[in-house]
């Protein structure tokens, strides 16, 4: 790999604390452009904490934000508003805005936080809902969709943003093992057209046939890092292989 | 320094007389206003079909005409029918009817609250009908109905302001009476809003220690 | 009974009159509640802790003193050392809608708490600024939570303005207790302005219900 590619987002040394007990300890990820990166990890680890402090959904108590070499100052308001906006996030449970149809909620950023005009916001909205395959459930309102098509939507609303990375926390956590598949689908997707990812999850095995590099992390601190076949069968680390077995067992191997 | 002399001799007695007036009015009227709404709230839920139907249009009236009315009614409109009250009687029977009327509401609410199943349980316990009533439904019942009722109180405390607009001189009116004749409205109004902000903000942290010490965990008050 | 009647029929058009003022006084004290109310609310929510504990004083204060103290105060005092004319009803409106607002300050905070958190990260993650993620996402979904509990706080605020007679505003109250010293027809006259306000309540909450169902989203429940 080329020393002199600039990474698309590099976290660096994150450490995040709530009263004395530290949730996140000297945590660094640097991501390229085009790869997928899966945090895994028990429950408790701190993923999700760290996938927030990425972009100071959570604020990090130490540590820095690099997005494409550009030092984040979260002080300055028009720089985070900036980094969210470049920064796709999708969570585990949805978060679709409950008052708003499936386009609307694709739409709204698009209009209020990047001023594009309805006519524009419109139809790229619909483009990003049929990208997901949604069409025709875009003027449902989340309480009528089922969980498999809300986080379609979600993504469909990151994705509406021109997001230069997406970060996913626990994508298909929420879902009903049915609609698991439709969710990895949209992921899959977006992975073969070159979408820059980091995501926490449980799926292993689907996560190891995609991601370019699996991050084991526990207790707040990355274990270990390493290619997907690494980490799975070959783990340096006695936690690491402990935990991997058991995932194993409760997911089941193949995808 | 005659100032000084003036509000001792003058305004703090008055002040003092319109407190206990006050307060004469608030803790009959509240005894009260809990008795009828016990009263009416059993009727709603348990009473039959007549004696619901009472309850529910007295509780429509005296929910829906404001109290100031209902004072009228009681003071200025029932000698049309014969009937004299003093200003006093009037203000604690129309305290009394209309917070009634609002308790019978969480009252009623805390009643039907009660799950069959708990009724059910009791009876395979062998429990007799009272004592289905004083072990298994009354403790349930007061904690929904308390933090309800407690704030009926409260409100009471402050309605009791509107005795002055049917001539019965309680805190408010002394205060209006002193404050013509001084023109220190500012002043006299300002310490009276703080002898009520003291009673309600006492009644208020009363009732929720009260509420804080019956509180059993998962058990949500009902409320309107 | 035919005398009280005709009476009675004479003063319903006067009555209805003062029903307009009441009306008026208790559109104006909802109104300036609600816009004071929300503001409240959300500086309750989501202002610095000197915020929050002003404003709780001021809850605290507008929740704990008599209307009827609050008027006098309002209108005998403080509008008077400032030297500034109001009518009473103008009193009325500005009093009743600022114990209004400690109230409603109270209804939406509480919808606003019921959200849950990730409809506000969900809109941070988006590059939103606070302020729009409020009146976008945080507000739209709070105030329709709390149309139940406001209507309850129009019954209330209705039934309250008849305190304003204590002022001398011709609301309905007044017009028809001066009638009755003029008629003696007290009982008649007095029953027939708490029917009134009896209607004005069950209008004003029936139009809020169409108004829930109007504004009510698909599936949307807490
Ligand atoms: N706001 C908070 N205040 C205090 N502690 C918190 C807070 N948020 C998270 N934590 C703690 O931080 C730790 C890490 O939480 P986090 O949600 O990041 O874990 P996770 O790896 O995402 O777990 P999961 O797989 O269950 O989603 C947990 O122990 C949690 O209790
Ligand atoms: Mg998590």
């Amino acid at each position: 790999m080329s020393t002199e590619m600039i990474p698309v987002l590099s976290a660096e040394r994150i450490t995040k604390r709530y009263g004395k007990k530290t949730v996140v300890r000297t945590a660094s990820i640097s991501v390229n452009k085009g790869d997928l990166k899966v945090i895994i990890g028990p429950s408790g680890a701190g993923k999700s904490t760290l996938l927030q402090c990425i972009n100071y959904l959570v604020t990090p108590d130490e540590g820095r934000i690099l997005l494409e070499g550009r030092e984040i100052d979260p002080s300055r308001k028009k720089d985070l508003y900036r980094l969210r906006q470049d920064v796709g996030m999708i969570f585990q449970d949805f978060n679709l805005f409950d008052h708003l149809t499936a386009h609307d909620n694709v739409r709204i950023a698009l209009r209020r936080v990047k001023g594009i005009d309805k006519t524009d916001a419109s139809e790229r909205a619909v483009r990003e809902l049929e990208r997901v395959g949604l069409l025709d459930h875009m003027h449902k309102y989340p309480a009528q969709l089922s969980g498999g098509q809300k986080q379609r939507v979600s993504i469909a609303r990151a994705l509406a943003m021109d997001p230069k990375i997406m970060l996913l926390d626990e994508p298909t956590s929420a879902l009903d093992p049915e609609l698991i598949t439709e969710v990895l689908a949209v992921i899959g997707d977006l992975r073969a057209n070159g979408m820059t990812m980091i995501m926490s999850t449980h799926q292993i095995s689907f996560a190891s046939e995609m991601a370019d590099e699996f991050i084991f992390m526990e207790a707040g601190i990355i274990v270990e890092t390493g290619s997907p076949a690494k980490i799975l069968s070959q783990a340096e680390c006695e936690r690491t292989r402990e935990f991997c077995a058991k995932i194993n067992e409760i997911y089941g191997t193949s995808y | 320094m005659e100032e000084m002399l003036f509000i001792r001799t003058e305004v703090v007695p008055a002040l003092a007389r319109g407190i206990i007036v006050s307060i004469q009015l608030i803790i009959p009227s509240s005894a009260l206003g809990l008795l009828v709404g016990m009263a009416v709230g059993a009727a709603r839920v348990y009473g039959n079909r007549s004696l619901t139907f009472a309850a529910n249009c007295y509780v429509a009236i005296f929910r829906g005409f404001p109290l100031v009315v209902q004072l009228f009614i009681w003071y200025f409109g029932l000698p049309y029918i014969g009937i004299y009250m003093t200003p006093y009687v009037a203000a604690v029977l129309g305290f009394s009817l209309c917070s009634g009327a609002y308790h019978s509401e969480y009252i009623r609410g805390a009643f039907l609250s009660i799950k069959q199943g708990q009724l059910m349980a009791a009876k395979a316990l062998g429990f007799s009908h009272v004592g289905m009533l004083i072990h298994v439904i009354f403790p349930q019942a007061f904690r929904r109905a308390l933090p309800g009722c407690g704030n009926e109180i409260v409100y009471l405390i402050k309605y009791s302001s509107l005795a002055y607009m049917i001539t019965c001189i309680e805190l408010t009116g002394e205060g209006k009476i002193i404050a013509s004749e001084t023109f220190k409205y500012i002043e006299i109004f300002l310490i009276i809003g703080a002898v009520y902000l003291f009673l309600t903000t006492i009644a208020s942290w009363f009732l929720r220690r009260l509420e804080n010490r019956l509180s059993i965990p998962g058990f949500k008050p009902f409320s309107v | 009974m035919i005398e009280s009647l005709t009476i009675l029929a004479g003063a319903l058009p006067y009555l209805l009159k003062g029903s307009v003022v009441t009306i008026g006084v208790v559109f104006g004290a909802m109104s300036l509640g609600l816009l004071f109310g929300i503001a409240l609310a959300v500086g309750q929510v989501y202002g610095a802790i000197w915020l929050k504990r002003l404003i709780g004083l001021y809850v605290w204060f507008f929740r704990g003193v008599p209307l009827l103290v609050l008027l006098f105060l309002f209108y005998f005092g403080l509008f008077s050392l400032l030297n500034i004319n109001l009518t009473a009803f103008t009193v009325a409106v500005i009093v009743l809608g600022l114990i209004s607002a400690a109230y409603q300050s109270q209804i939406f905070r509480g919808a606003i708490v019921s959200l849950p958190d990730g409809q506000l990260k969900a809109a941070r993650a988006l590059g939103m600024s606070d302020a729009t993620a409020i009146v976008l996402i945080i507000l739209p979904q709070a105030l329709r939570l709390a149309i139940p509990a406001w209507s309850n706080e129009y019954s209330i605020v209705l039934k309250d303005s008849a305190v304003a007679y204590a002022l001398g505003v011709t609301e309905i109250m007044a017009r028809a207790h001066f009638v009755a010293s003029r008629t003696y027809q007290h009982l008649p006259l007095y029953f027939t302005a708490g029917v009134i306000f009896l209607i004005l309540t069950y209008a004003g909450t029936k139009a809020l219900r169409l108004l829930e169902e109007r504004v009510h989203i698909p599936g949307y429940s807490q």
